[in-house]
This record gives structure tokens, C-alpha cells and sequence, in this order.
């Protein structure tokens, strides 16, 4: 039997870490699809693993873990299989640092924009009461606010144009990063690379005036390191919508 | 290896990190600076500034490692206790290890901008808006974060959104009903073992004990931890390292309250 359990949604931001880190360290899991479109994750049946109602979150045996990047943090430390975290002090913390940076910095600003474009849209065809009914299963309240910003297309323009800014802000500084070493943080594939790369892995797509092979080729070059690897085609095949398609699109635009 | 670690008085974020270097043993020079005169933003060798720059945790410390500025007290916790072979601040176990760092992003995210917000409205509002126009102009200049700066213009300005009160006093109490709760089975720190969570939920919340006393008046389990911990070696190492009578009332612009609501 397995011993440990996923439930995410698709490889993309925070459910794509998780499954990205089991997939590097070749832990077997058992996967359940939890369609955030759908509000599956605020159904009793989830919120019987995850009272909070995120996503993702992971069974090992008796043990709930939830948070992705404290998720990855776990699996890395708790299973054999390549460390993916740097042996250096200073280049841990250097990773520690960067997801940090995108965790709460330049990933809800990702992710508003995102909503605001792809979430919010698609939700926005079910009928009115159903989706009322489902906000109010939300058990956080920021939760609450971000769907309901989110659904109703809420955002102002002055919060749209500050995740804008952070947005080209990390994109640059990201570049910057990647001009010193090989992969975010330090020289090794780490923690910090699956973390950011879940983030940034359809940028050429998403944000072609910020990141292309003209103005940002060290990303480039590391999206294409990246793309590369075997446990990231096997994480993005799982993918379910056109978010893991991107990532086929984005192969053929970069090798 | 050139290390200098700059901190500000005993409380919050330095107050974390200066503990933490004492519980490590690693011999790191230290340098006061005056986080409220924008010193932190004009330090000098800083050859990789970007920690610094974009910080999350807004006027906390920075340790200078051979020109690479870095930040986030419980990531240079993480750092010394590393760098120290391992002193004891984080669980070896896996998941032991987990519940800590879930521990330390509650109180980085929630607790941590609320007092500063709190602390900075009751100790350090009125020494920022005194500060003379050509001053404040060059010191927030210096600040090469566009939010960061609009945290410093807002307490200038008076411009601090009641509703944002009113949230941050709501987080300093759960955060001590949390620590009640954590406690209530007789344990005398957070996680078991003393660790990190220790150092950084201390460091933020010892000052809101003037600031926020109701949050703590039916948690007598907190307060007893509170004085445990203030009688660590390590932190009578911190508190020792002072150049004023009441660190506690000593803020500067912290971290940015979540965006989202």
C-alpha cells in the first residue's frame, strides 16, 4: 500500500511543488485530484484531511502536512533519494530566501494576476447561488476575501498595477539571480528551483514582454534546464487543463 | 571569511537573530545600528544587496557575509545553527522539523506585521513623523523598496487604516491563545524542545505584553513561558546588548501585512 498521499491540483504554484519534490526523490504516492475550479477543496470530504481548506496537502501514514513549500521542506528531509537542498550554510539559506521571496512576496502578486485572468473568468459561468454557497464553505476568512475578489473580479486597478510591478520586479531580479549561478540560490537543483520554476514555468507565455530569449535569457536558459529533467515531464503529464499544455508550448518555444 | 552581523535594539527580528547567534556560540562581530535613522539602508561592502533590498520582513537585521547581504531572522537562525554544526534550535525529526517551520511562518505572517504595526503606533510613530522634511526625504530615498518606503511614509503621514488596527490587535491575541494552547499540556516550550519557534514568537510578542496586556490576561501559561525564555542565556546574552533602558519599546517599520485581506 501507499504510503503516502497527494492531494493537489495541478502541477502549477503551490500543488505543483509537492508533487514535483515526491517525483525528484522518486517517492511513490497516490494522487487525488482535487479540482480547485470546482471548489473541491472546500467539500466535507477534503476538509475532513485539510480542515483549512487549502491545497495541496499530504497523508504520510497518520501524519497531515499541509503548506507547499514546508511540504517539500518535509519530503525532502524524510525520504532517501537526491538532497535537494544545498549542502553549503549560506547557500540553504540563500534557497530558504528565495522561497520566502516568492512565497509571500512576488507569488501572491503571480497568482492575483492569474485569478484575475484565468480563475475568476472560469468560475464566473456557474450560477451565482452555487458559487455563494461554496465562498461561504471557505473555513479562512482571507480566504473568503481573495475568492470573492477573485469571482466578482474585485481586484482594483491599483491592486492589479502593484502585482504588476512585483511581477517585472522579481522577473528582473530573478534574471539577475540566474546570471551568478546555475540555478536559484545556489549551483545545485534545489527546493528553491522546483519552488520558483511552478511559478515561472509558462512566463514566456504569460509575460512575453518580460521574459523571452532577448530580455531574460539566463531564465531561459534555466526554464530550459529545467524543462528538461525527467521528473518534471512526468509531474506536468499529470496535469489535467490547459495550464500543463502551456507546457508544451513553452518546450517548443525554448529548445 | 568576512562576517558582520547589524542589528537593531533587542526586539522583534534583531531580537531573534541576536539570540540566536548567542544559543549557536559562533564568534560573529556584532554592530548596533539605528534602525529608525534608516541606517540600515546605507551600510557599507554590500556587493550582493538583493536580501536587503527586497527583504520580506521589513527593518530587521542584516548579516554581511563576504559582501552577500542576509535577512529573515529565522532563516539566520537556520544559518547559525548550521553553521554551528547543529546547536540545537531545530528538530532533527522530519516532521518534528514541520511543525516548526508551520510554527515560525504563523508568527512571520500573522504576529510578526502586527506588532511591528502595533509597536511602530505606540513607540516610534512620533519620533518618524518628527523626523525634519530634507531628512525623511533623504532617508526614504535610501529605502530601495517601493513598499517598504510606503510603510515608513505611512507612519509619517498618520496614514495607518483603523480597520488594520483593529486586525493586528485580533492577530496578537490569537497568536498568544495559540501559545495557550500549545502550552496547556505542561510543556515549557513551544515545540517540546526548545528551537526557533521559541526565539522568534518570543521576540515578537514580549513587547505586545505593554502594548496588547488583555491579549494575555486569561493566559497565565503564556506569561510563564514568557518569563522562562526571557531567562535563557541566550536571551540575557540579547537583552545585554542594549543601548536603551526598554528595547521592548523599540520598532521600526516591519513586515508588510498581507496584501490579499
Amino acid at each position: 500500500m501507499t504510503e503516502v498521499t497527494l492531494y493537489h491540483w495541478e502541477p502549477n504554484a503551490n500543488s505543483g511543488k509537492p508533487m514535483l519534490a515526491l517525483m525528484e526523490k522518486g517517492v511513490p504516492f497516490a494522487s487525488h485530484y482535487i479540482d480547485m475550479l470546482q471548489f473541491d477543496q472546500h467539500k466535507p470530504k477534503y476538509l475532513a484531511i485539510n480542515p483549512q481548506g487549502t491545497i495541496p496537502a499530504m497523508t504520510h501514514g497518520t501524519r497531515v502536512l499541509t503548506e507547499s513549500t514546508a511540504i517539500m521542506e518535509y519530503v525532502n528531509a524524510a525520504f532517501p533519494g537526491p538532497d535537494l537542498m544545498p549542502a553549503d550554510a549560506q547557500d540553504r539559506w540563500r534557497v530558504r530566501w528565495w522561497m520566502k521571496f516568492m512565497d509571500q512576496w512576488l507569488g501572491p502578486s503571480f497568482s492575483m494576476i492569474g485569478w484575475s485572468v484565468f480563475v475568476g473568468p472560469m468560475v464566473r459561468k456557474r450560477d451565482p447561488e452555487e458559487l455563494a454557497a461554496a465562498i461561504d464553505r471557505i473555513p479562512l476568512p482571507e480566504r473568503r476575501i481573495a475568492w470573492r475578489k477573485a469571482i466578482n473580479g474585485d481586484f482594483s486597478e491599483s491592486e492589479m498595477a502593484e502585482s504588476r510591478r512585483r511581477v517585472a520586479l522579481g522577473i528582473a531580479k530573478l534574471e539577475e539571480e540566474l546570471g551568478k549561478r546555475d540555478y536559484v540560490g545556489s549551483d545545485a537543483y534545489s527546493l528553491a528551483d522546483i519552488n520558483i520554476f511552478n511559478s515561472t514555468y509558462s512566463l514566456p507565455l504569460s509575460q512575453p514582454d518580460l521574459a523571452s530569449r532577448e530580455r531574460t535569457p539566463n531564465i531561459m536558459r534555466w526554464l530550459k534546464r529545467v524543462y528538461e529533467r525527467d521528473a518534471v515531464k512526468r509531474t506536468w503529464a499529470m496535469g489535467k487543463t490547459d495550464l500543463a499544455a502551456r507546457y508544451s508550448l513553452v518546450m517548443e518555444g525554448i529548445v | 571569511m568576512g562576517a558582520v552581523l547589524y542589528h537593531g535594539e533587542p526586539n522583534g527580528a534583531s531580537l531573534t537573530v541576536l539570540a540566536a547567534l548567542a544559543e549557536s556560540g559562533l564568534d560573529i562581530p556584532c554592530h548596533p545600528i539605528d534602525l529608525l535613522a534608516g541606517a540600515r539602508h546605507r551600510l557599507p561592502g554590500i556587493t550582493e544587496p538583493i536580501a536587503l533590498d527586497l527583504g520580506i520582513e521589513g527593518e530587521g537585521p542584516v548579516l554581511v557575509i563576504d559582501g552577500e547581504a542576509m535577512t529573515e531572522s529565522v532563516f539566520l537562525a537556520q544559518y547559525f545553527d548550521e553553521l554551528a554544526g547543529g546547536c540545537g534550535l531545530q528538530p532533527s525529526d522530519a516532521y518534528a522539523h514541520w511543525e516548526m517551520l508551520m510554527w515560525c511562518r504563523q508568527i512571520t505572517e500573522r504576529l510578526s506585521p502586527a506588532a511591528a504595526l502595533l509597536g511602530n503606533l505606540a513607540s516610534s510613530q512620533q519620533a518618524i513623523a518628527a523626523i525634519p522634511a530634507e531628512a525623511f526625504a533623504s532617508l526614504t530615498a535610501s529605502v530601495v523598496s517601493d513598499d517598504l518606503r510606503a510603510r515608513w511614509q505611512a507612519l509619517h503621514d498618520d496614514a495607518i487604516d483603523a480597520g488594520q488596527v483593529a486586525d493586528s490587535q485580533t492577530k496578537v491575541d490569537q497568536a498568544v491563545a495559540r501559545c495557550e494552547d500549545k502550552l496547556a499540556d505542561g510543556r515549557d516550550w513551544l515545540m517540546g524542545d526548545f528551537s526557533i519557534a521559541d526565539l522568534v514568537t518570543y521576540s515578537w510578542l514580549a513587547g505586545m505584553e505593554l502594548i496588547r496586556p488583555e491579549a494575555f490576561a486569561s493566559a497565565p501559561l503564556s506569561r510563564a513561558w514568557l518569563t522562562r525564555v526571557a531567562e535563557r542565556p541566550c536571551f540575557l546574552a540579547a537583552r545585554a546588548m542594549a543601548t536603551t533602558s526598554e528595547p521592548f519599546k523599540t520598532w521600526a517599520p516591519g513586515p508588510e501585512i498581507n496584501r490579499w485581506g
